[in-house]
């Protein structure tokens, strides 16, 4: 059985995926229950791809997902690599008559929901009109027709009355194009929403939002926006809310670990620890709450253990696997940073024990901090040292100054020299306009100086 | 020949003369006598002339002595050696005032001296730059006889004769002449107003020249390593003021050299300064695109990349440019910049740690041992490029390694108003000068243009009051677009 998940997992390397290598510490089945709707398939696959210990668990719960809803693509896909991973599972075998059944089914259903639509539109009632264009959306986003779907919902626009119809809209174009993983498209559609005012259910739908808007700035490897909008969720709010998109769970992880890897120890005691609503969801995900205390607290080696434990489990979240190594990376950066603020200087061993690993020595580490100007500190290998630079404010002042009369200087003569050349008329005067660089090559007068810089320096 | 003595000598001592205009008449007056006198003894003046320089002195009488030695050089004379020593005499201790208004035979006289055949090259470059600044000791303009002189300069290896002459700075350009109204005898004249194609002590100058001159100012002081000045004279024929769209072959390929110079001045990738035009930039992008590269190289880790694009163009392409020398030395500074750039993480580094980190551009690879190493180091702080030294500690268990000092001192509070000061005198120099374009620029033909047409403004449209600010701000764009374009 090894060999085929050789295959398997060397042709996904080769499609540029993830492979995870450790055994994660949650319950596949526990995990999957948090979440509803199609972000199920796309979890379940994603583990499916990444993860060596639980691919066939999840390839296989992936194929039952498909099964349960109407969209082949997806279930040829999940099929196709378990029958690489893992062919003599019973799920690995098409089901074609499935297949030959849902695909018909699928094909009468649009077009029954398309004929619908045109009878709405010559009927000219814009509100069976606005729920016939939901419907076919609906129906193509269960099929996968991802594209098709999210015009659908947009054609809803112009017949919404109500601020809940508004609200309806919203959701469906921020999931389908949280699907697509269009993060701007997604804020574009967020932006529209958050401008609606609604009386009661407020907090229900702004948390939907900052859950949403949080999850597109992760996206874009915005952080700290990122991080800031997931603090604002409110966990009185039903997971129902909001987890076809993403869990409570989530929620604190993702909040945790971005305020960790963008916030200082004070906005993170005042915007994390100290916050209520906050707090809720971080006792679901007590060790993130630990990795902050221990941050806060100035324990940064054992805030560094805590998170690198978990390294494994969001490896397999399907928002936070790209760019993990580089949340992980600031936080180690902003550790090694505020381990190093009261002291002067600190022996490289210490830091060694504190940071480094047998594997990556913590110099080279310092090294590129440094280069990257995260770190203003030097190393002495001599004598096993790192010395924090101190700031000398009178210095960088002087040097300013001097350097400010100096560039006033240059820009006074460069300016009298520009004039001195526009008052003499002699300016450069191109080629004819839109003349072809090549043109500029032959045209523009020719000047080979007869001693060439080699000959003089010979 | 009395007679010709007592023309030559007839001009006044200067204190003989009231004020400016006195000595304004007296000495055109004067020029008339001689170029008369020249004419009308014809093929015998050179006969007597010899002589006649015995009796003039340079000194008061420059215009004469002038036009006595002018009628001597020609060709069958030129080895002579008093003649030589006469002329030399002369351009060392003639009275600039009076030469203004000989401004022609000057220029010829320094046009013969530079054609290279009167004086052995070192010499005549010499007697040139010398006599160019004591024309104008400011050296604030550029005149024809400027390019002629730095490029025999260049060419017979005598920069440092001509140093003094390039290291000042132009701001004046001869061209459309001034309606001055001070005589020419006048010496708070700026030079911009008696260094003029009229007084006939330069010809008039084309853009070429100009270009020309600048990058060639680049390439003396390259060819002295005096990188930050060579960065700073091409950096001028780069950003050079264009109209409409357009770039000079001269400005390429000073932005050639100018990019590998700020490689070795500052170890990273110049970056064009806001002056430099649209249009011109672009031209930039495609036409120095191996040299882009070469930078894109020079400041990566690798020096394999480096290496590769030097060689893929090959030696052949990199002389056509006229660039194999420089080029070859920016490859042989990589390592340096490389170790330099190590002082920003390291206080202190073993050699061996160096070794192993930066590589030679030169090979690709590594310095195979410690000692070439040091010796590398060691040149680097002898040179000053490098802050440090090399320590060797006899105890155990410590290799040989390189200490980097940082000049992290600041200065005391004398000091450093007395380094702002100098910056504010600097600065304040350069009042003459703006005072001189300001009046150059309100004699400008464009700026009359402009004044004209708003006069008649005030005085037709009485009843237009109300569109005149807007006018005026766009007629002032208008004016200044050809100055400040960046």
């Amino acid at each position: 059985m090894a060999d085929p998940m050789m295959i398997y997992f060397t042709a996904v390397d080769n499609h540029g995926g993830i492979i995870v290598q450790g055994t994660p510490k949650f319950d596949l089945d526990l995990y999957i229950q948090n979440y509803k709707g199609r972000t199920r398939f796309d979890r379940l696959f994603l583990i499916g791809r990444s993860s060596v210990a639980l691919c066939v668990d999840a390839l296989k719960a992936a194929v039952a997902e498909a099964k349960r809803g109407r969209d082949v693509g997806r279930y040829r896909e999940a099929v196709e690599s378990l029958r690489l991973a893992a062919p003599n599972e019973p799920e690995a075998t098409f089901d074609q008559a499935w297949i030959d059944v849902t695909e018909t089914s699928n094909r009468n259903e649009t077009h029954r929901l398309t004929t619908e639509l045109k009878g709405y539109k010559n009927n000219l009632v814009k509100e069976s009109i606005r729920m016939g264009n939901e419907d076919l959306g609906k129906h193509l986003e269960s099929i996968g027709d991802l594209n098709g779907a999210g015009d659908s919902f947009n054609k809803m626009r112009p017949d919404v009355i109500t601020p809940k119809q508004i609200m309806d809209v919203g959701k469906h174009l921020v999931r389908v194009s949280l699907q697509r993983r269009e993060w701007s498209l997604t804020m574009a559609h967020l932006n529209k929403m958050g401008g609606v005012q609604l009386p009661d259910d407020d907090h229900t739908l702004q948390t939907y939002i900052k859950v949403a808007q949080g999850i597109a700035f992760l996206g874009q490897e915005r952080f700290q926006e990122a991080a800031m909008s997931f603090l604002q969720a409110d966990s009185e709010v039903g997971s129902s809310n909001y987890n076809e998109i993403a869990s409570p769970n989530d929620v604190a992880v993702y909040g945790g670990l971005l305020a960790l890897a963008s916030m200082d120890r004070d906005s993170l005691q005042e915007k994390v620890l100290d916050n209520a609503s906050f707090r809720t969801f971080l006792e679901r995900e007590p060790h993130i709450r630990r990795a902050v205390t221990q941050f806060v607290n100035g324990r940064y080696s054992a805030c560094i253990a805590t998170i690198e434990e978990y390294r494994t489990d969001y490896m397999l979240d399907i928002y936070l696997q790209r760019h993990l190594p580089k949340i992980y990376g600031a936080i180690r950066s902003k550790c090694i940073i505020q381990y190093l603020i009261p002291f002067s200087r600190v022996k490289l061993d210490t830091m060694q024990a504190a940071f480094g690993t047998s594997e990556k020595p913590i110099e080279g580490e310092l090294v590129d901090m440094i280069k990257a100007g995260t770190l203003d500190a030097r190393i002495n290998t001599i004598d096993g040292l790192v010395t924090v630079a101190t700031p000398n404010p009178r210095l960088k002042m002087q040097r300013e100054a001097l350097e400010t009369a100096q560039n006033y200087e240059k820009q006074a003569i460069d300016r009298l020299r520009r004039m001195g050349i526009a008052a003499a008329d002699l300016e450069y005067k191109g080629q004819r306009r839109g003349g072809s660089v090549s043109n500029l090559m032959n045209s523009g007068p020719s000047f080979q100086t007869e001693l060439s810089f080699d000959e003089s320096m010979g | 020949m009395d007679h010709c003595a007592s023309v030559l000598l007839a001009f006044p001592h200067t204190s003989e003369l009231a004020d400016n205009e006195d000595y304004d008449k007296a000495a055109r007056i004067h020029v008339q006598k001689v170029d008369k006198l020249i004419k009308e003894n014809g093929g015998n003046f050179p006969i007597f002339a010899e002589q006649l320089l015995d009796i003039v002195n340079p000194v008061d009488h420059s215009i004469s002595y002038l036009a006595l030695l002018l009628a001597l050089v020609k060709p069958p004379n030129a080895g002579q050696a008093t003649l030589l020593q006469r002329v030399s005499r002369f351009l060392l201790t003639f009275d600039a005032r009076q030469i203004r208004y000989a401004g022609s035979a000057f220029s010829e006289l320094l046009s013969r001296i530079e054609e290279g055949w009167l004086f052995p090259q070192s010499v005549a470059v010499e007697l040139s730059a010398t006599a160019l600044l004591r024309l104008d000791p400011t050296g604030t303009i550029l005149t024809s006889h400027h390019l002629p002189l730095v490029t025999l300069a260049y060419n017979s290896n005598n920069i440092d004769a001509v140093l003094a002459l390039i290291e000042k700075t132009i701001v004046f350009y001869p061209g459309i002449n001034l309606t001055e109204s001070r005589p020419l005898s006048d010496l708070r004249l700026p030079p911009v107003a008696y260094m003029t194609p009229e007084s006939g002590l330069t010809a008039r100058i084309n853009t070429t020249t100009v270009l020309k001159y600048d990058l060639l100012v680049g390439m003396c002081f390259m060819a002295k390593r005096r990188w930050q000045e060579a960065f700073e004279a091409l950096e001028r024929v780069v950003t050079y003021p264009t109209k409409e769209t357009g770039c000079s072959k001269i400005m390429v390929e000073a932005h050639n050299k100018w990019l590998l110079v700020g490689l070795l001045l500052n170890g990273k990738i110049p970056t064009l300064p806001s002056t430099t035009a649209q249009g011109v930039k672009k031209s930039y992008e495609t036409l120095s695109k191996p040299y882009l590269s070469i930078c894109e190289a020079f400041v990566k880790d690798s020096a394999e990349g480096l290496k590769s694009e030097f060689e893929t163009l090959g030696n052949q392409f990199w002389s056509q440019d006229g660039n194999l020398g420089l080029i070859r030395f920016v490859l042989s500074h990589y390592q340096r910049w490389q170790i330099l750039n190590l002082r920003e993480v390291y206080s202190k580094i073993s050699l061996e740690q160096i070794r192993t980190t930066t590589q030679s551009a030169e090979t690709g690879a590594p310095l195979s041992s410690d000692a070439e190493v040091e010796a590398l180091i060691q040149g680097m702080i002898d040179e000053g490029m490098l802050n440090g030294v090399i320590e060797k500690p006899l105890e155990d268990g410590k290799p040989a390694h390189v200490v980097f000092l940082t000049s992290t001192e600041d200065l005391s509070e004398a000091e450093f108003a007395k380094k702002m000061l100098q910056s504010a005198r600097r600065i304040k120099d350069l009042g003459p000068i703006i005072k001189a374009t300001n009046e150059r620029l309100a004699t400008s033909q464009d700026y009359l243009r402009y004044i004209i047409r708003e006069q008649k403004k005030e005085q037709g449209g009485g009843g237009r009051g109300a569109a005149h600010p807007y006018e005026l701000q766009v007629e002032d764009e208008d004016l200044m677009t050809g100055i400040m374009r960046s």
